[in-house]
């Protein structure tokens, strides 16, 4: 059986970034979530997006993946314009519930969201399984997992067709310390071979983890680096106060 | 569509109701239960008990006759007659419920005095006074006719359609049948695709290559399968009787209502396929307007009750308030009801011109709302 969507080829164009958004507007009524956004994010890498409730973080994580049009500009994953279904089968995309199916076992929700992404490999399935150490598992009701190992059953069914990029909405909400090390262990093992990760977060603490991290704020990117240089450039050795003190300057400028 | 994304989805469908053992039951024995409950009630529905007493206003041997007469008419129907002195002992006697119904006759009764007779009544239960109004005054007649010593004519019923049934469900269980999948199907899709969009495992879905097309499918052919299984348990349950013989001191009784069918079975079960098939589409459409499961049952009064009420399933479409009739076209359930009295009553098979009609209206019913019910899963799910 050929699969009737064939996966565009990745257009360099982007000049090798692998997510590109260029003056990137979502208004909802007279609500901006996302305010001009423009920036290139390099292959191989993880992204944080890090800013308070309201910042616009998942509304650009939905633009990214197609999932929402923009109001204004443009987003580009792997040099295809978004949205763009056929393009959403080199994309994993961890909502920040589970979106796990609870009727159903471990494994058969992997099976299931591999098949959605053209996945019929069972081993592949396997694969996703057990890099989110689940193995085990595969033959338990996900309604009976714990809640720790619902959220790795999330994140299996987001990489089982091994995107070459991956947006995490909150992927460690509710998680505990021990698991939340593990999953960035997992989130590093996939940067080092070769997947872009966007991960949003709110807790400040995760974002050194990050090779980079962009500060959101009422819908813009109010600062970009790496935890050391927002850190050093804000004159403070905490990411907190680095955060309100760009914040503050935006604020002060706006 | 990708017929293997298809494959999985519905596949997915499957399991999931597979294992939800409740919905399943809710699912194939709710409508044999309801069905078979209702059947019980109108077949062995026992008549009313009457209790007459007759109070005459006359005097003399001419009313002394009616009297007699009359409640000796009324003792030969069947029914408890005692005689009061009074008009006021009579209404006494039903106010004080040692009687259900008195008959007041007037003083006089001679022909062409334009005379009345008083049926009177507690007046609390309107259904019950009818069939015990209809019940004396046919005793009324005849013992009034034998007073004057006439004899009134034997009036017996036919039908066009079939032997005159003597089975008081015959002309509702296509309907009922029809209902109860319509609204068990509605329900189970409904909720379940509730908890898709709650759960937040369709806005995942829709972040794969997966189309709505092919999910609204996949909801359709793995309800579908489901409703094809009910619909058939349903028929097989409403049509067939098997006598159980009596073993030892358990007494012989029959599983299934052995409802009479005068056309193809097969042909019913098309036509309750493709209503089951609607009603899908129907769930999915109108789980995008609820937020709880709650609400999903809250709209039961809004859409299928108004259908109830329109479709021919209890009240007939000819009897409905002018007003009304035009509603009663824009009621899928309405064009399943009349497919199925075609076909179980008359025999109809698919050369009639209503029954081709009512399936048409009914495939592209079930199209429609598929198509309605795609365009509710947006992208945009927020």
């Amino acid at each position: 059986m050929m699969n009737s969507d064939p996966i565009p080829p990745a257009a360099p164009d982007a000049g090798g970034a692998a997510i590109r958004a260029v003056g990137l507007v979502k208004r909802f009524g007279p609500v901006i979530a996302v305010d001009g956004m423009t920036f290139d994010l390099a292959p191989g890498r993880i992204y944080g997006l890090l800013g308070p409730n309201g910042s616009g973080k998942t509304t650009l994580i939905r633009l990214l993946t197609g999932m929402t049009r923009a109001t204004e500009g443009t987003a580009h994953v792997l040099g295809v314009r978004m949205p763009d279904r056929a393009n959403l089968a080199r994309i994993g995309y961890m909502t920040q519930g589970d979106g796990v199916y609870p009727a159903l076992t471990a494994g058969e929700n992997a099976q299931f969201f591999g098949a959605a992404y053209g996945v019929e490999d069972a081993a592949q399935v396997d694969e996703a399984l057990r890099l989110v150490e689940l193995a085990d598992r595969a033959k338990t009701i996900a309604g009976t997992l714990s809640g720790g190992q619902r959220r790795r059953l999330s994140l299996a069914c987001a990489l089982v067709h091994k995107p070459p990029v991956l947006f995490l909405d909150e992927p460690t909400v509710g998680v505990d310390p021990l698991l939340r090390v593990q999953f960035w262990g997992h989130f590093r093992r996939l940067a080092d071979a070769g997947t872009t990760i966007v991960v949003s977060s709110h807790v400040m603490d995760e974002a050194d983890r990050c090779d980079e991290l962009l500060f959101m704020r009422a819908g813009k990117v109010i600062a970009r680096g790496s935890g050391e240089q927002l850190r050093t450039e804000a004159g403070t050795d905490d990411l907190e106060a680095a955060f309100l003190r760009f914040a503050g300057e935006t604020a002060v400028a706006a | 569509m990708s017929p293997r994304r298809l494959r999985a989805l519905v596949r997915r469908v499957i399991v999931e109701i597979r294992r939800d053992r409740p919905s399943l039951a809710l699912l194939f024995i709710a409508p044999i239960l309801v069905t078979g409950l209702f059947t019980f009630i109108l077949r062995d529905a026992s008549g009313p008990d009457v209790h007459v007493a007759v109070a005459s206003q006359g005097s003399g041997p001419a009313a002394t006759l009616v009297s007699d007469r009359l409640e000796g008419a009324l003792t030969a129907a069947g029914m408890a007659v005692t005689h009061a002195n009074s008009v006021d002992e009579a209404q006494t006697a039903v106010r004080d419920g040692s009687a259900s119904i008195a008959i007041l006759l007037p003083a006089s009764l001679a022909p062409g005095t334009g005379a009345t007779i008083t049926l009177l009544t507690k007046g609390l239960d309107p259904s019950g006074d009818t069939a015990q109004i209809a019940a004396v005054s046919q005793a009324v007649l005849g013992g009034l006719a034998s007073s004057m010593g006439a004899v009134l004519p034997a009036i017996t019923h036919a039908t066009v359609y079939g032997a005159p049934s003597s089975d008081p469900m015959a002309p509702f269980a296509p309907a009922i049948v029809a209902f109860f999948l319509y609204f068990f199907v509605y329900l189970l899709t409904g909720v379940s695709f509730l908890r898709e969009r709650t759960g937040g495992t369709l806005e995942r879905l829709m972040a794969t290559p997966v189309t709505r097309g092919e999910v609204v499918t996949g909801y359709t052919l793995g309800f579908g399968f489901f409703a094809m299984v009910q619909v058939a348990l349903l028929l097989a349950w409403a049509l067939v009787a098997v006598r159980v013989p009596a073993i030892g001191p358990l007494p012989g009784f029959a599983v299934g209502l052995g409802i009479s069918v005068a056309g193809s079975p097969l042909l019913a079960f098309v036509v309750v396929l493709l209503l089951a098939l609607g009603a899908v589409s129907l769930g999915i459409f109108l789980s995008t307007f609820a937020r709880t499961e709650l609400q999903v049952i809250q709209f039961i009064p809004v859409v299928l009750v108004p259908q109830f009420l329109l479709s021919g399933v209890l009240f007939s479409v000819d009897s409905l308030p002018s007003v009304l009739q035009p509603l009663v076209h824009v009621m899928p359930l309405a064009y399943a009801v009349d497919a199925l009295r075609e076909v179980f009553i008359r025999g109809a098979d698919l050369s009639v011109t209503a029954v081709q009609v009512d399936i048409t209206v009914l495939a592209a019913v079930a199209g429609l709302f598929a198509a309605v019910a795609s365009r509710t899963i947006r992208r945009d799910v927020v």
